[in-house]
C-alpha cells in the first residue's frame, strides 16, 4: 500500500536517531521519530525562507521551510526538476507546500543526517498552513498519548496498544521507538505542541482578520469626542457598541491603531488622534 | 523433585524405545543445564526418535519448534504472497481446540478444509502481534483424523461496522438494516433464501447477506453475535447464517455520518458511501479531458478502443487524484459532474481552452492549479485493486476549517 504523507514538526524529525532499513527489495526505510512516527512519506507545508543551488551538475536545490518548531531541510534534485523549478520561483518568503520522501544520510554509524526529498511542491496559502498544523499537532498529540499509554504498560506490545483504540501504524511505531530510544522526553513534544497551537491562536487575531472597517470607525468616533483632552476610552467604547462592534473587538483594534501610530493615549483612559 | 524427574522418566519410557539408564543420564543433562524440565522431558523423547507429545493450544508461546497438536480447522483461506520476490501460496485460518484458538499458517498445501480435525506434526510457532502463531512447513505432517472436536467458544469480538475486516470471524455488531433484498440461490443442490442490503450504525455502512430467514424488516435495529466478514465485489460483506444469534433491539441508531480516516478505509479494503477527508497530493496523468468509446465507454487512445477498434472518440472530464490524511493515501476518482464542480469550468469551457491552445494539457495544468495540496471532503464507494484503495467520490467539496476552534480542541485534549 501506498506509504502516507505524515505531517510531522521539524522538531520532532530532526530529533530522530534512528532509521528501521529495508529487508528486501522494494520495501520502502523508514526513518523512526522519538514519539515513534514511521515516516517514509512526508507532507510539509510551512514557510520557505530559503534556498540555494547546490552541487554543480544538473539542477539541486537545497531549500529550508520553517515550520512552528523548526527547520525542515528540502532536497529538490536533478531527477525531479519540476520540483526544483517551482521552488526556485517562489519568493522569500512565502508559504510553500512540499511532499516528498524522507532523505537518509548516514555516513558513519551514529551520524544522521535526515531531510526531506521533494516529490512535489507548490506554492501555498496561510490556510493550508494552518491546516497543516492542526493536522501535525493532532498526528502529534496521538503519539504523546500512545506512548505514554505504552510507558505504563510492563511489556507493550502493539496489541495491546491497538486493544485501546489506537490505528495499528502508531501502536507498531510507537512500541519500536520505546525499545529503541533510551529517553523519549515527552515533556518537551507536550510544550512544542502548545508552542505550535498558539501560533495559530495568536496570528487568527493578527493576521486573519481584516480590521479596515472598524479602524475607520474607531478613528471618526475618537474624532467627533476627543475635543481638546481626548476622548474617553469608555464613551468611545460605549459609541462603538451603538454602532454595532464587539467590545473585544474595538479594544483589539484600538491597540491595533495606537501600535499603528494612529492613535495615542495623552493620558491614561483618554485617547487622541495623531 | 527426585519424584517429578522419576515420573518423567516413566513417561518417557512409555513413548519411546529406549533404556532406563540411558534415558535418566540425557534427562539429568538437560536439567542440570536449567532446562524446565517439561522441555527436558520432550528434548529426550524427540533424541530417541519419540513423537513429541500433543500439545494445548493454550500452552504455546511464540517461538517453539517441534510442536504437535491436534485441532480443528476453523477458517481457511488461499493466499498468495511474495516471499524474497518468489510467489507462494499459502493457507492461513485459524485452528482451535478445547482450550485456545490460534491463527496459523502453512507454507504447503496440505489440503486443509474447514471443520477438518488433524493431527499436526513437527511445526512450529511464531509470534505475531505477541500472540504465537502456528506455522506449518514442508517437513511438518498433517494428519486427517476421524473425530470432532468442540474447540473453546470464542467470544464474539464486538466492533463498530467501520472496523470490520475481511477475514474477521465471531464478530458481534449492532445496527439498523437500511435495506432489503430477498433472493434464491442455489448451494449445491439445496435451494436458499438469502436475505442482502446495507446496514449501518453510527460509524459506517456495510453490505450484509444473511443466509437464513431472521424475519428481518428494513428499519429494524439489531444485533447479531457470531457473523463473520468475507470480501465480496472489492468490500467487505458481514455474513451471518443460522449458527449466528440476531436478537432485534427496542433502541434507536443515529444513522449519522462519521469522517473515517483514510487508514481505516485502506485497512477496511473498501467500503460502501464512506466519508473521508484529506488533501490531493498527487494528480495522475490521465485527469483531464479523455476520450471515451461510443460503445462500451471504454477510455480510447489515439481514436482505437481496445474492444470495439476504430471508433470515434466521445469528449470526457475527469480527474484521478491522490488523497492523503497523513494516516493513509486512497486514490479517488472523480466523474464529470465532480470535476466540473471542483474546477468551476464545464466540459465544454475546458473543449474551447484546448481548442484555443491547441493543447489538451493545458486542462491537465489547470486541474493541478486549482487542486494539488488541496484539502477535500469526499463521500464515495471504496474498491481495492492490486497495490492502491480506489475511492469512485459521489460528492466532493473543499475543506473548511475553523482553526481556532480546532486549536482550542487540541489544547483541552492536551491539558485534559
Amino acid at each position: 500500500m501506498r506509504e502516507p504523507a505524515w505531517r510531522i514538526f521539524a522538531a520532532e524529525y530532526n530529533d530522530s536517531q534512528h532509521v528501521l532499513k529495508a529487508t528486501e527489495e522494494k520495501t520502502p526505510s523508514y526513518v523512526l521519530t522519538p514519539l515513534g512516527a514511521k515516516v517514509n512519506r512526508m507532507f510539509i507545508v510551512g514557510v520557505l525562507t530559503d534556498i540555494e543551488d547546490i552541487g554543480t551538475e544538473g539542477i539541486r536545490r537545497r531549500a529550508r521551510i520553517s515550520d512552528p518548531t523548526g527547520i525542515h531541510v528540502v532536497y529538490a534534485e536533478t531527477f525531479n526538476p519540476e520540483a526544483a523549478g517551482v521552488l526556485s520561483d517562489m519568493e522569500i518568503p512565502s508559504y510553500a507546500a512540499i511532499v516528498g520522501k524522507a532523505r537518509i544520510y548516514e555516513p558513519e554509524e551514529g551520524m544522521l543526517y535526515l531531510s526531506t526529498r521533494a516529490e512535489v511542491a507548490r506554492k501555498s496559502t496561510i490556510d493550508t498552513r494552518n491546516q497543516w498544523i492542526i493536522e501535525a499537532c493532532r498526528g502529534t498529540l496521538l503519539r504523546i498519548n500512545a506512548m505514554k499509554d505504552a510507558m505504563n504498560m510492563s511489556n507493550p506490545t502493539p496489541r495491546q496498544l491497538r486493544e485501546l483504540g489506537y490505528p495499528s501504524f502508531i501502536a507498531e511505531g510507537v512500541t519500536e521507538a520505546l525499545k529503541m530510544y533510551s529517553d523519549i522526553d515527552i515533556d518537551t513534544y507536550e510544550e512544542l505542541l502548545r508552542e505550535a497551537l498558539s501560533f495559530i491562536t495568536s496570528e487568527e487575531k493578527e493576521m486573519k482578520k481584516d480590521y479596515a472597517a472598524e479602524e475607520g470607525t474607531l478613528l471618526q468616533i475618537i474624532g467627533e469626542l476627543e475635543g481638546e483632552e481626548g476622548a474617553l476610552w469608555d464613551a468611545v467604547a460605549e459609541e462603538a457598541v451603538k454602532r454595532g462592534m464587539a467590545r473585544e473587538v474595538m479594544e483589539e483594534v484600538i491597540i491595533l491603531l495606537m501600535e499603528k501610530g494612529m492613535v495615542y493615549e495623552p493620558q491614561l483612559g483618554k485617547l487622541k488622534l495623531v | 523433585m527426585e519424584t517429578d524427574v522419576e515420573k518423567a522418566i516413566d513417561e518417557i519410557l512409555g513413548r519411546v524405545d529406549a533404556d532406563r539408564e540411558t534415558v535418566e543420564k540425557d534427562l539429568k543433562k538437560f536439567i542440570e543445564y536449567g532446562v524446565p524440565l517439561d522441555q527436558a522431558k520432550e528434548a529426550v523423547v524427540t533424541k530417541y526418535g519419540g513423537v513429541a507429545h500433543e500439545r494445548q493450544l493454550k500452552d504455546i508461546t511464540p517461538h517453539e519448534r517441534n510442536i504437535n497438536v491436534v485441532a480443528k480447522i476453523l477458517t481457511v483461506e488461499e493466499r498468495e504472497v511474495t516471499v524474497r520476490d518468489t510467489k507462494r501460496t499459502i493457507h492461513r485460518g485459524l485452528l482451535g481446540d478445547e482450550t485456545a484458538v490460534l491463527p496459523f499458517t502453512a507454507w504447503k498445501d496440505f489440503n486443509l478444509q474447514k471443520g477438518d480435525v488433524v493431527r499436526i506434526k513437527n511445526a512450529s510457532s511464531s509470534e505475531w502481534d505477541g500472540q504465537p502463531r502456528l506455522s506449518l512447513s514442508e517437513w511438518s505432517e498433517v494428519e486427517k483424523l476421524d473425530r470432532d472436536i468442540e474447540p473453546v467458544q470464542r467470544t464474539p469480538q464486538k466492533l463498530p461496522l467501520a472496523d470490520l475486516r475481511p477475514g474477521l470471524s465471531n464478530v458481534e455488531v449492532r445496527g439498523k438494516i437500511l435495506s432489503m433484498e430477498e433472493r434464491e440461490v442455489t448451494v449445491g443442490d439445496v435451494q436458499k433464501r438469502v436475505f442482502s442490503g446495507i446496514m449501518a450504525d453510527e460509524t459506517g455502512k456495510i453490505r450484509y447477506s444473511a443466509w437464513h430467514d431472521f424475519s428481518l424488516h428494513e428499519g429494524d435495529v439489531i444485533r447479531i453475535r457470531g457473523a463473520y466478514v468475507r470480501k465480496w465485489r472489492g468490500a467487505p460483506q458481514l455474513v451471518f447464517d443460522e449458527k449466528s444469534t440476531v436478537e432485534k433491539l427496542d433502541e434507536a441508531v443515529a444513522v449519522r455520518d462519521m469522517v473515517l480516516p483514510l487508514y481505516k478505509i485502506v485497512e477496511a479494503e473498501g467500503g460502501v458511501d464512506v466519508l473521508t477527508q484529506g488533501t490531493v497530493i498527487e494528480i495522475r496523468k490521465d485527469s483531464g479531458i479523455i476520450f471515451r468509446c461510443p460503445r462500451c465507454n471504454r477510455k480510447i487512445r489515439d481514436g482505437v478502443c481496445e474492444e470495439d477498434g476504430e471508433v470515434q472518440g466521445v469528449e470526457d472530464l475527469r480527474i484521478k487524484a491522490v488523497i492523503d490524511d497523513g494516516t493513509g493515501a486512497v486514490d479517488v476518482i472523480f466523474n464529470r459532474e465532480l470535476s466540473e464542480k471542483l474546477l468551476g469550468k464545464t466540459l465544454e469551457e475546458y473543449l474551447a481552452i484546448a481548442r484555443e491552445a491547441m493543447d489538451y494539457e493545458v486542462v491537465h495544468d489547470e486541474i493541478v492549479d486549482r487542486l494539488l495540496m488541496v484539502p477535500l471532503q469526499i463521500r464515495g464507494d471504496s474498491i481495492p485493486s492490486d497495490f492502491i484503495i480506489t475511492l469512485f467520490a459521489r460528492e466532493a467539496e473543499p475543506l473548511q476549517l475553523d482553526y481556532k476552534k480546532e486549536a482550542d480542541e487540541i489544547l483541552s485534549q492536551l491539558e485534559g
